[in-house]
């Protein structure tokens, strides 16, 4: 129990360290990255771990005869909260947002403080002895609080007050509903059945089993299968068309959506929101090929009513682009982000 | 104390004892390591990679970066002929930063993964900003890095090779152990003489903006480049991400960009006089009004973006002098600009990637001020060959797969000059969009929902456009053209500064279905557009910025001062009862 508790322990005082570094700016808020699309639970999990580590760290302090109290307890608890969600997350939460995990994370001190009627006595203690005092530094700090809280509660209405500008915060639907059908280059192709004509086996038939197998590898880096080389003198069908996809991408749309895929190309810190990112797994790997071909074609502008505030300037490829290249251009973004498409069924 | 300069000595003694072995080893040459170069030191040749290393290097090589270097590292992949500068031809084995003297290879060991002591490796980790190179920490691992360098040093490398002791030296630039002289006053000051006695300011400028000679440098290769601008230190290939650190400047300096006219100062200048240089250029970068660096985007490597240009509110005339004291107080924003490749003819190469933007208001007048940074003042000589309204002009768009002769880096100073121009555009009926009211397309959502746009150019027009879709031709507005005025336009060592004045709008001179009216404390949607005309950049050919917010700061409201008064005294009120009552209930009595 005790060897336990200690290593909680250990880890609630890194949890500290790492904090306090990240505050003064000493440890670099990505010296663990957040991996893209898992951010929200890999958060979770690190204050999940640290909440553990402060249990610990309370009772091995207990032991050692230095117990931390109640009040304190809860008030701290709460600042690392607020502190680790504005210093450790880039980039940043908006503030209102974090205000809402604030007020969540607020309620369940309360909760954690007052679960029987002993933890709320110990909790409010340290208030009724200011209120109590008669003499010493607790009425000298209840004197301090008697001006101090009308000052401060008064500077804060006053900063509300003046004007400021704030960005209007953007709500956005991330993949809007797609038609039935859509016409490129005056041919209609229906979304439910239009297949790739370029994911091929090498016999040349339809095969997305085949595909499947020859895409990248997930885990870092996302490296190309040993044998399955794109640029391979000999590579045929399906790999041959993913290399042709490969450079109309690097000749067209690695300017937004990056050398990696991940949105992060030349000109995309112009743009806001920034370009999809296809190696988040919230992206194509949600989708069918076929929206994908539906929203290469008509780019931002042929995105529906609902899909605002429209502020895309993804240009509706078929003015630039063949049929084939859109086709193979999507071929290669799945087999080098290593997801598969989603089928209709 | 004691222990560290006996320390240091120790380190003397190794060094000394180096010394002694390396002019052992080479015998006559012993006169070359007195002729080193003030702050440079001999270094040993890596040993060559393992085997594997560049086995497992080459299936990085063709998953992640031949599709801009291409299958022979050439530097012709299929992006190629669309980037400037172009991707990195590695067959010469010609690396611009490093920390070895000019014309040296670049430290690479693929053991050692050492910052300081692997300048290839660096490059991988942090990107050469500023270029399509981005950084690949966090998307391939160290050792992934070490095996795709292992491939490149060793196979597509191949005029040169990095363990030939015969043809291959290394003289390392001991940047570590030199400390860097403080960047005082009189530091910069010297650094200031310096680059004129050193005549860098001949390609850089005057102001250092790259406009000294912008039009006649070639690389190795014949292709053309730009000498940096000081200003933007973001974009120094060389900032390893931590751009405002004089250690960056002073390696450039000292050991040039290999491939291009970018010397290697190390010969005729003094480590000393290098950081008053480094200092006074690092200077120049551009920082807030405190003087505090710029905070950076670690993930983009630009300046962080706040899409808010807040207009202050002034009390009587607008000064047409950008150096008049309201101008000068006034806060500025940093509005990022990419190119705008929706719409032919495309801009892959944007050489405007950035503008500053202050703005004030009085009770008539909204007054922008535009200032940005472009090497070259173009003035259209000609008559342009279509209307200024049209937008879907016949500038013809290079093809890629044409290779050297049809790339953009060969064509890039041949090109037609048009206007430089700056133009912004406001949501016109702003208040009838959907939240965040931002028009459907960049221009303009419809006839029922247009935009409008002011437009200047260098030959001194100011115009006033109509945009109602996407790619609809702009309608010119000669009603609105004499309400609005060019206070202040000027080229001057590389940057320009335009001064433009609109009416606020209101319902009895303007037209409220035509016209933006810019309401107080209302955020209006609002994008710069800017031409560089030495870029060939005319009609869509040009640099677009995202939605920003044009927002009219409200003076502070009387209830400002009253209201928190009156709260901080019903505070007091609710202290005292909660005082009075518990000292009540210790007393024993109830209210």
């Amino acid at each position: 129990m005790k060897a336990l508790m200690s290593v909680a322990a250990l880890i609630g005082v890194i949890g500290i360290l790492l904090l306090t570094g990240m505050i003064l700016d000493i440890v670099p808020s990505n010296t663990v990255r957040l991996v893209e699309g898992y951010m929200p639970m890999q958060v979770l999990f690190e204050l999940t771990l640290f909440v553990a580590g402060f249990t610990g760290l309370s009772y091995m302090l207990g032991t050692m005869g230095m117990a931390f109290p109640r009040f304190w307890q809860g008030i701290a608890f709460w600042c690392f909260i607020l502190l680790y969600l504005k210093f450790r997350v880039y980039p940043p939460i908006p503030f209102s947002v974090r205000a809402m995990y604030g007020t969540v994370s607020l309620i369940a001190v309360f909760m954690w403080v007052s679960a029987n009627e002993e933890d709320w006595k110990k909790f409010k203690q340290p208030i009724m002895n200011i209120l109590d005092a008669q003499s010493g530094a607790n009425k000298l700090l209840r004197y301090a609080y008697l001006v101090l809280l009308p000052v401060l509660i008064g500077g804060f209405s006053y900063n509300a007050m003046v004007p400021k500008s704030e960005e209007p915060i953007e709500l956005r639907t991330v993949h809007p509903a797609p038609p039935a059908s859509t016409k490129v280059h005056g041919k209609t192709y229906t979304l439910q059945t239009s297949q790739n004509p370029y994911r091929v086996n090498l016999e040349g038939k339809f095969d997305q089993e085949y595909s499947n197998a020859n895409i990248v590898e997930q885990g870092m880096g996302r490296l190309m299968k040993p044998n399955a080389n794109p640029w391979d003198k000999d590579a045929k069908g399906y790999l041959k068309y993913v290399r042709e996809g490969g450079e109309i991408f690097f000749q067209n749309c690695h300017f937004c959506h990056g050398d990696n895929l991940n949105g992060r190309g030349l000109h995309a810190f112009a743009f806001n929101p920034i370009p999809a990112n296809f190696t988040d797994p919230g992206t194509i790997a949600q989708l069918q090929e076929t929206f994908i071909f539906w929203r290469v074609a008509k780019g931002g502008i042929g995105l529906p009513n609902e899909g605002f505030p429209w502020a895309s300037v993804m240009p509706p490829w078929e003015q630039h682009l063949t049929v084939d290249e859109i086709w193979k251009v999507i071929l290669f973004e799945y087999w080098h982000t290593g997801y598969y498409p989603r089928t209709w069924d | 104390m004691n222990n560290s300069s006996s320390l240091k000595a120790g380190r003397l003694l190794t060094a000394a004892f180096g010394v002694v072995l390396i002019a052992g080893s080479t015998g006559g040459f012993a006169f070359a390591d007195e002729a080193l170069p003030e702050g440079f030191k001999k270094g040993e040749l890596a040993p060559e990679p393992a085997a594997e290393m560049i086995e497992a290097g080459k299936r990085v090589y063709f998953t992640k970066c031949v599709w801009c270097h291409g299958v022979d590292g050439a530097g012709d992949g299929p992006s190629a002929d669309r980037l400037w500068p172009r991707p990195r031809n590695f067959n010469q084995g010609t690396f611009k930063i490093r920390r070895t003297a000019s014309g040296e290879l670049p430290l690479f060991d693929a053991k050692k993964p050492t910052p300081g002591q692997n300048d290839l490796f660096e490059t991988l980790t942090h990107g050469l900003p500023g270029s399509a190179m981005p950084s690949w920490e966090g998307i391939l691992t160290e050792e992934q890095r070490l095996q795709v360098l292992s491939f490149v040093t060793t196979q597509l490398v191949k005029d040169r090779k990095f363990t030939d002791k015969q043809s291959e030296a290394q003289t390392v630039l001991q940047l570590d152990d030199l400390k860097p002289i403080p960047a005082t006053e009189e530091s910069i000051t010297k650094g200031a003489e310096l680059v004129k006695e050193k005549k860098c300011v001949e390609c850089h400028g005057t102001e250092g903006r790259g406009d000294g000679n912008a039009f006649n440098l070639k690389d190795d290769w014949g292709f053309s480049i730009q000498p940096a601008n000081w200003h933007k230190c973001w974009n120094f290939r060389g900032s390893r991400q931590d751009p405002y650190n004089v250690k960056n400047i002073f390696r450039t300096f000292s050991t040039g960009v290999n491939g291009t006219p970018m010397p290697s100062f190390a010969d005729n200048s003094t480590v000393e006089e290098r950081w008053h240089i480094a200092n006074f250029v690092n200077s120049l970068c551009e920082r807030k009004a405190d003087g505090k660096p710029l905070d950076i985007d670690p993930l983009a490597d630009k300046p962080k973006i706040n899409f808010v240009v807040s207009s202050g509110v002034v009390e009587g005339e607008i000064p047409a002098d950008p150096e008049h004291e309201l101008w000068k107080n006034r806060a500025r924003r940093y509005v990022a600009m990419g190119g705008q490749i929706t719409h032919k003819p495309r801009n892959f190469v944007n050489r405007i990637d950035d503008i500053w933007v202050k703005s004030l208001y009085n009770d008539k007048h909204v007054v922008f001020m535009f200032q940005w940074d472009d090497r070259t003042k173009s003035v259209a000589t000609g008559k342009l060959p279509w209307a200024p309204t049209e937008v879907n002009i016949d500038v013809k768009e290079q093809d890629p797969k044409t290779g050297e002769e049809g790339s953009i880096a060969t064509h890039q100073n041949n090109y037609v000059v048009y206007n430089d121009a700056i133009a912004m555009e406001t949501a016109v009926k702003w208040k009838e969009l959907p939240s965040p009211i931002k028009p459907r397309y960049l221009f303009g959502s419809n006839e029922q929902y247009p935009v409008d746009i002011v437009k200047w150019e260098a030959d001194g027009s100011l115009r006033a456009f109509e945009g109602t879709g996407w790619d609809k031709d702009f309608a010119e507005r000669d009603t609105y053209e004499e309400n609005i005025k060019i206070l202040h336009s000027e080229w001057k060592d590389g940057r320009w500064t335009v001064i433009i004045q609109r009416p606020l709008g209101n319902k009895k001179d303007q037209d409220y279905d035509e016209d933006t009216f810019f309401e107080m404390g209302q955020y209006i949607p609002t994008v710069f557009f800017a031409w560089d005309g030495h870029n060939g950049d005319a009609g869509r050919k040009m640099a677009v910025s995202a939605f920003y917010y044009t927002f009219l700061e409200p003076p502070t409201p009387r209830e400002a001062y009253i209201y928190p008064v009156v709260i901080a005294f019903g505070v007091v009120l609710l202290e005292g009862w909660v005082l009075t009552r518990r000292s009540n209930k210790r007393k024993g009595k109830t209210l």
